[in-house]
This record gives C-alpha cells, structure tokens and sequence, in this order.
C-alpha cells in the first residue's frame, strides 16, 4: 500500500473513532476493564504496601475464587432459576469464597511468610512462586478427578449468568453490555469498601500506619504480626473474589490457566500505579483499562495483529518504568528495595 | 552404566529411579541456560525473570534459519546464513543475538533494582511471548510453535567445515557412532548427550573463568552491596549491563542447544515465563550464586519429576508401583469409595509440579542456599578445594 492511499483510510478511521458514540463505547470498555482490574489487583497492593512482600501466588488464588464461586453458583443456581435467584447466589458466593480465601491466606501467611521475614525480599518472591506451583497443580488433580475441564473456560459456571447480563443494553445512542455495567458496579463497591476499610477503620489506620513505619507502630503497642495476618488474610479474600467475578466473564472464566492471566496485568497495573499505593492502582487501572480499550479497538477494526493489545498493555509498564520508575503515586524504593 | 544397571537384579527399582538418556539431555541444555539465569541472577542478586526471552531467542533463531526463513546472502561472498548454516555459527549467532537483546533490554531495566527489576523483565519477555505467539512470519500456525522443516540432517557439533570432527544432534536425526569395531556403539540420543554435554562444558568453564575474574568479584560486590561497589569506583551500570549481556549470551546458546535437539520450539517452551520459573527452580534447589548449582539442581528436579510422575516407558514410581503393589490392595476402599490404584493413579499421573513445588517451597524455607551451597558451607569451599582434604581426613 503506498502512502497515498493509505492516508485517507487511516483518515477515516481517525473520524470512526472520534465520532462519540465510539468513544462512548470504548470509555464503557474500558471502565469495566479498570474495574476488573482493580479488583484483580487491590489484594496485590494492600499486600505489598504493609508488608512489602510481592505476593506471586496471588494469580492462582484468583484462579480458585472462580473455580470456588463458579461451584457455589453452579450448586445454587438450577436451568431454570430466574434472575434475581442468580444474583443473590452470586454475592452468597462472594461471601463463601471471601471467607475460605481469606482462611487459606491467613494460614498461609502464619506458616511460610512469617519465618522468612528477615530474609531478602528475593526469598518471599520465590516463597510465593513455589506456592503457585502447588496451588496450580492441586486445582489440576482435584479437577480432573471431579471431570471438570481445568484448561478451556468451564462452561457450567459461565451459565449461571443472569440472562440480564449476557444482553446489550441501550443508553441513549450508545449499546452497552451487561456484564460491563455490572462489573464497573462491582469495581466501584470494593473500591469504595477497600477504601472505606483503610480511612475509616482502626485496623485501616494500622495498615497506613504500618506502611510508614512498622518498627514505630509496634513500638507504639500495636500486634504488628497480627496486623500482617489479617491483611493478608483480606488480600487473598480479595483476589478469590475477584475470581468470582470474573468467573461470569466470557473473556476470562474459571480455567487453570487464569492464574498466570491475571497475575500479569495485575503486575502492570500495580507497578505503573506504585508498588503499594491503592489511591495509584486504581488510577493505573484507569489508565490501563482505557488503554487496553483503545487499542483493542483499533487492532480490531483497523489493524490485523491480534496480539498487539495485549503487548500495548506491557509496554505502558515499559513506558512507566522508563519516564517515572516508582509509578505514578509511588514513592521509589517502597520498603527498603 | 544405565545400561549395566537396569539389567541388574534390582532391574526393576533403577529403571523406576534413574533418568534417562533423554531426560539427560535435558538436563545439560536446561542446566546451563538454568546456569546463564545463576550468572547474573545469583552473582549480582538481580532476579532476571524475564530470562526465558534469551532461552526463546536462541532457539528461535536456530529454527528460522534452519526453515530458512533468515536467509542473508552477500555478493561476494554467498550465502552467508541459510537453511544449511553449519550448526556451530548457528550457535554463536544465537548466542549473540540474545546478548545484544540483552543489552537492549538490560539498558533500560537497569536503571531499576529490586522488585522492580524483576517485573520489568518479565514485563519485556512477556511482549517477545505475545508477539511470537502471533506472528505470522514464524509459520502458518504461530500458537502452536514450529518445526524444522528444511534440514533434514541433523544439527552438528564440532569443528566446521571438518568432516570428521562433527557429530550431529537430534531426536531422531543424529548419528550413530562405533567405536574399537562395534564393541562400543552409541546411539543417536548417546552422540546428541556427550555432544551437547560438551558444548554445555565448554559454557560452564567459560563463565566459571569470568566469575573467578576480577569481573566477577565486581558483580558480587555488586549483590553484596552496590552503594559501596559504586563509591569504590566501580560503574556498576556497565557491569551489570556486561554480566547480563553473557547471561544472554549462554541463554541464547542453551535455547540454540534445546531447538537442535527437539527439532521444534512452541511460545510455551520458549518464550513463556514459566520457562524462567523453571530455571529459578533449578538455581534454588541447586544453590544460588554457585555456577554449577543449577545444573545439579535441574538434575534433581528432573529426577524428581521422573520418578514421581512418569506414566510412560521410563519408569518411575506409577508403573513400579503398578506391578509390585498386590491386586487385593490396589482395589481397596479408601475414602468414599475411592480405591488405592484411583488415588495413586491421580496423584502420580503426571502431576510432577505439585512435588516440585512443594520441594521447593521447603528449599526456600529450609535450605536457602541449595544442595551445593549448603554442601560448600559444611566443607568450608568449593568441593574440589576444601572437599578432597575432609574426604582425606573423613577416610584416615
């Protein structure tokens, strides 16, 4: 194609993605991107920010959300139940998933992360990286030994879904999905509830707190070790909720490999928003969602490389590191590395 | 002597407990790009876990020119790269062309340390996976990997341009070689294990040479503390971009050795990684910071993975088991209905990354400086240094 021609198509395309209702679609897009997101990723982020340790497993803890959440629906939810019998299975298995994850996370955190505390930051990466391993390997044998599929989506819990979720709503001019709708809904209540939880709460004020300075806080009579366990306990209750939801998601839905799905962008969005700062993550997942959007929909429409959103994703991260290492509302060098 | 002794008595055990030649060959080619991941992650204490995109890069290369697809041909000269490119160039091509990878790479995540270091090259090897996933140029099928096609030989090791002196690697393609009239033969995957073994040597003494140099007493005083490597004078930059370039080097070598003797390479077995989360592994049980550690570690796992979770021809304790364990109890009850030959069938069957990963994690809590580092600690030096003399001592 020689330039002459190429640009009244690229002109034309330019006019296609401003005209509003595109971008209004788009914007849409990638809102319910953000909210996933940030739910995939503010377990991550309060992690890190108290305790400084990058937890790897958090990836397959999301996994065993969905897989756990699907199963609470999927008992719950027969062929023929309505709407609103769905929905309240939904957040029933919200409930469940939140409370068994942050069992397992609580547990976890009491017998592995407490006794490398003192190690380099290094050995708590690779703690956490052994934990995915057996975590993975245990959801492939227990869902093999039960038939479900553990590579492909499962199927049975993506048909929970209310029926209201799966069609596209008409707002004015612009079409939108259900699902997305709900998962910005969704988004907004665990930011607002997360937030809540660190400004209005006394354990919130440890958290902050313990993230300035722990030596401080525990000099001041506060159970350092006891606040630890209980962030922990909520951020892996988070990522199994997270699970949860995107276990309706057609793009994402319980499978083995949603481990290392979510663990990825959930990286990206911690780091470009600062390792450890939730007001940073959710601005990042904005900022990673509405790109992610975009370019989805010019390399669909325009450009024939399928992969490329996917990159773009990473090389905002790049683009991040290069221009403002700590992230955005980062401060660099959190915790000593 | 594998040989000698799965036709032992105890035929029945070894075959259930040794690796094969196969899984051998894995191990040297995994072992030293587990090596070149050791080199600048263990030396310097910058956890490179983008590392598979070196691994990826060497034996992508190999494969696209082997296809002929990178095909370079001067005036003058001929054909410079081409589907018959002598295997040995191949090599150090790939190894040169991850290395200078790695300084692109390393001249931007560098300026980052800690955590950070470790997303960022994640975050780089993960657009090479994407982008080889989806690439079109690679062949008809990007996902599923791709093959070698336009050579039908196989891939040789040895001098170039010497007949005699080459030997060719390979599944299924390699040579066969007598030796004192056929009182000794080797088969393919035998030539393919000594050949490989001697290029991954070769790496090895090569690295072991640089960390003994007074370059590698930079990179450790780099991991020892960089502020003070820096205030003595040291450009730490140039350093650890240089350390990482020859991990890239070695990396790319390794992933050149892997797709020579598979034939073939996948975005899952190059790129992905995981890929570099198995060489962690390796670095880990086999001891961080001890050059030749990750290669006994892979060897470990390897060994490990075989005997807990083979189903096939190579034994392992599934099939062991099958054939010792009486019928009576295979077909016992245990819970809810679930027999003993069920349980061991679902638990054994392939599930190898379950023992890993518990051993692994119990090496991190319990072992941190792996099987070598813990042993040089007990001798107090390298084994060869401090560890004939206590043997000496241990034998008086």
């Amino acid at each position: 194609m020689t330039p002459l021609t190429l640009a009244p198509l690229l002109l034309d395309a330019v006019g296609e993605f401003l005209r509003p209702s595109t971008l209004a679609g788009i914007a849409l897009e990638g809102l319910s991107l953000a909210a996933l997101y940030v739910m995939i990723t503010a377990g991550l982020t309060l992690i890190f920010g108290l305790m400084g340790v990058l937890n790897f497993a958090h990836g397959a803890l999301t996994m065993i959300g969905a897989y756990l959440g699907g199963l609470v629906t999927v008992l719950l939810v027969g062929t023929g139940a309505g709407d609103p019998l769905r929905f309240a299975a939904f957040f029933l298995a919200v409930l469940v998933t939140f409370g068994a994850l942050a069992a397992l996370g609580g547990a976890m955190e009491v017998s592995l992360i407490r006794p490398i505390y003192d190690r380099p930051p290094l050995y708590q990466i690779l703690l956490t990286f052994g934990v995915t391993l057996i975590l993975e390997e245990l959801a492939r044998i227990v869902l093999l030994f039960y038939g479900i599929q553990p590579i492909s989506d499962w199927q049975e819990a993506l048909s929970t879904r209310p029926a209201v979720l799966g069609e596209s709503l008409a707002l004015g001019s612009v079409s939108v999905d259900g699902l997305a709708l709900f998962e910005i809904l969704f988004g907004v209540l665990t930011v607002a509830g997360v937030w809540a939880f660190l400004t209005r709460t006394r354990y919130g004020l440890y958290v902050r707190a313990g993230s300035e300075d722990g030596e401080m806080l525990s000099a001041l009579g506060v159970n350092v070790r006891r606040v630890f366990t209980v962030v922990f306990a909520l951020g892996t209750g988070l990522a199994g909720v997270a699970g949860v939801l995107l276990a309706w998601d057609a793009n994402w839905a319980a499978s083995v490999p949603l481990a290392a799905e979510t663990l990825l962008p959930a990286f990206v969005v911690v780091i470009v928003g600062g390792l450890g700062t939730f007001r940073g993550t959710v601005v990042a997942a904005l900022l990673v969602g509405l790109t992610d959007a975009t370019m989805t929909w010019w390399f669909q429409n325009h450009v024939a490389f399928t992969g490329l959103p996917e990159i773009t994703v990473f090389l905002v991260l790049v683009v991040m590191l290069i221009v403002r290492p700590q992230g955005l509302f980062g401060v660099s060098e959190v915790g000593g590395h | 002597m594998y040989k000698l002794l799965v036709n032992s008595p105890l035929s029945g055990e070894f075959v259930a407990v040794l690796p094969e030649v196969e899984a051998m060959i894995a191990v040297l080619y995994f072992g030293l790009f587990a090596m070149s991941f050791d080199f600048i992650s263990g030396y310097t204490g910058y956890l490179s876990f983008g590392h598979a995109a070196f691994y990826g890069t060497g034996a992508y290369l190999t494969v696209l020119v082997a296809n002929g697809k990178l095909a370079v041909t001067l005036p003058v000269v001929g054909t410079v790269l081409g589907s018959q490119t002598s295997f040995m160039v191949l090599l150090l091509l790939a190894g040169l062309f991850a290395a200078l990878l790695a300084l692109v790479i390393g001249s931007v995540s560098f300026r980052l340390s800690g955590v950070y270091f470790a997303m960022i090259t994640l975050g780089f090897s993960q657009v090479l996976y994407v982008f080889v996933r989806d690439w079109d140029f690679v062949s008809s099928a990007p996902r599923d990997g791709v093959a070698v096609t336009g050579r039908t030989s196989g891939f040789q090791i040895g001098v170039p341009f010497v007949d005699q002196l080459n030997l060719a690697v390979g599944v299924l393609a390699g040579d066969e070689v007598a030796l004192l009239g056929e009182a000794i033969t080797f088969s393919t995957t035998d030539v393919s294990y000594y050949m490989i073994g001697v290029v991954v040597l070769v790496s090895y003494f090569v690295m072991q040479r640089l960390v003994h140099s007074p370059f590698g007493r930079v990179m450790i005083a780099i991991r020892e503390n960089e502020e003070r490597a820096r205030a003595i004078g040291y450009d730490t930059y140039r350093y650890k971009l240089g350390a990482f370039a020859i991990s890239g080097f070695f990396g790319g070598v390794a992933g050149a050795l892997f797709a020579a003797f598979r034939r073939s390479v996948t975005p899952e077995n190059g790129f992905y990684f995981l890929v570099a989360g198995d060489a962690l592994l390796a670095s880990i049980i086999g001891g961080f910071g001890t050059l030749v550690g990750p290669l006994y570690g892979r060897l470990f796992d390897e060994t490990v993975r075989e005997f807990l979770s083979k189903s096939g021809s190579g034994g392992g304790l599934l099939p062991w088991l099958r054939a010792t364990v009486p019928e009576g109890v295979l077909q016992m009850d245990l819970v809810g209905g679930v027999t003993v030959a069920e349980a061991i069938d679902t638990f054994l069957n392939g599930h190898a990354e379950l023992y890993v990963g518990i051993m692994f994690v119990l090496f991190v809590l319990y072992v941190p400086n792996g099987l070598l580092g813990t042993l040089r600690d007990r001798a107090g030096g390298t084994l060869a240094t401090a560890g004939i003399p206590a043997l000496r001592r241990w034998f008086r």
